[in-house]
């Protein structure tokens, strides 16, 4: 019960809430921000090690309860699902093939970047996912913690947790207000696979456009749970083979250039 | 964890739900108790189906997601009790502390962000855009041509 019986931890948590929710969006330019992005920000100044707020043991029981408030994201966002059930079935086709999108861009995008900015095979690690919990067990698996592939993934792994949900949100109002997607294809890119970024992004979208707001988290939620779910296989036997064969393709394309 | 104090966590997490529910959106604190009393129900019973033998096989948020979906298609009873009751809670309100806590977190990775090298920050923002505009694209292309949008 030490995590429960943390009350420093959970004090400072509500007050963080309670005056990020009296503060409510808002907007910069274009650019809106959510109370949840002000609550990250926020607590990660109260969290700063100089300031000596927290301890090191603060600061790991605030990691275990984001898992268990996953939890209850899931279920608010599943009761979005559940009567939007025949819309999701009609947009099968494209939720599926919208998963190819999430697990491929990835490394179109970020890999060829790595290997210009002269990374070596810590690419492959960075690149090949998102770099959630279960991306670290994977490479953890195959090449072990102390590899480049294992630096890599540890890396996007921090770089993720620090910075994620907030470009996400920054991303998602941006590309939302060229107009040229329609919100839901938008809220099928949301669901990442990441229960933060794709709630930061989700906050984004349906603030664009609230009248769609249901539809926009359910099929948010769908394509965020088929990232989840199917997502350990697939980076398995397609994305991390693929990351690796790309590398070599990068790597050779690269060096012909400078040499 | 232990089983007994992930229930009381939820619990707790729902109080600080409840609270900045009532003083973002003004909503009565009784109907955000009885919303945010459904959410801990399903979530806790997804999370005690995951913990089932067989059942185990797949990740926790598939089971909570599960519940809510069954609990919330018009077959199931009360199913339009408990949407209209949950939409007291919007799903950003619960995002709140999420993120709080996360932010309460970051110290703890500051010291090893501080060990890497810079270059992984473009290179981590490619990586979250990629996954982004790419899965994007195809939904617009795929909803475009079953003439969905």
């Amino acid at each position: 019960m030490k995590v429960l019986t943390d009350w420093k931890l959970h004090l400072l948590a509500l007050l963080v809430v309670v005056i990020t929710e009296l503060i409510g969006k808002h907007s910069f330019g274009i650019i809106i921000i959510l109370p949840m992005i002000f609550a990250m920000i926020l607590g990660g100044v109260i969290s700063l090690p100089k300031f000596h707020i927290l301890t090191e043991k603060n600061m790991k029981h605030a990691s275990t309860i984001m898992t268990v408030s996953l939890m209850l994201l899931t279920a608010r966002l599943g009761l979005d699902i559940g009567p939007n059930l025949p819309h999701i079935f009609e947009a099968k086709g494209a939720l599926i093939f919208q998963e190819v999108g999430h697990f491929i861009g990835t490394i179109l995008f970020g890999l060829p970047i790595a290997v210009a900015l002269g990374m070596g095979r810590e690419a492959i690690g960075a690149t090949y996912s998102v770099a959630r919990e279960s991306n670290i067990a994977i490479i953890a698996d195959k090449y072990g913690l102390d590899s480049p592939e294992g630096r890599g993934v540890m890396a996007m792994y921090i770089c993720g947790t620090l910075f994620g949900a907030i470009w996400m949100s920054i991303l998602a109002t941006l590309i939302g207000n060229l107009n040229i997607f329609h919100p839901y294809a938008l809220a099928m890119g949301a669901g990442v696979g990441s229960g933060s970024m794709m709630a930061a992004a989700t906050g984004s979208i349906t603030t664009l456009y609230p009248d769609m707001s249901e539809a926009i988290v359910a099929y948010a939620a769908s394509a965020n749970l088929m990232s989840s779910i199917l997502g350990i296989y697939i980076y398995i036997f397609f994305s991390l083979p693929f990351a690796v064969k790309m590398y070599d393709v990068f790597t050779h394309l690269f060096n012909k250039k400078n040499s | 964890m232990k089983l007994l104090e992930t229930l009381f966590l939820l619990i707790l997490l729902s109080l600080i739900i409840v609270a900045g529910n009532v003083v973002g959106y003004h909503i009565d604190i009784i109907a955000s108790l009885t919303a945010v009393l459904i959410l801990v129900a399903i979530a806790a019973t997804g999370y005690l189906i995951a913990k089932l033998p067989i059942c185990n096989k797949l990740p926790t948020i598939f089971w909570i997601s599960l519940v809510a979906v069954v609990v919330s298609i018009p077959q199931f009873p009360y199913s339009a009790w408990i949407i209209e009751t949950t939409k007291n809670i919007q799903f950003v309100v619960v995002c709140t502390p999420i993120l709080a806590y996360a932010g309460l977190a970051i110290g703890k990775d500051l010291d090893m962000f501080k060990k890497i090298s810079w270059r992984i920050i473009p290179v981590a923002l490619a990586v979250c855009s990629g996954t982004f505009l790419c899965a994007t694209v195809i939904a617009q292309l795929t909803l475009d041509s079953k003439g969905i949008i």
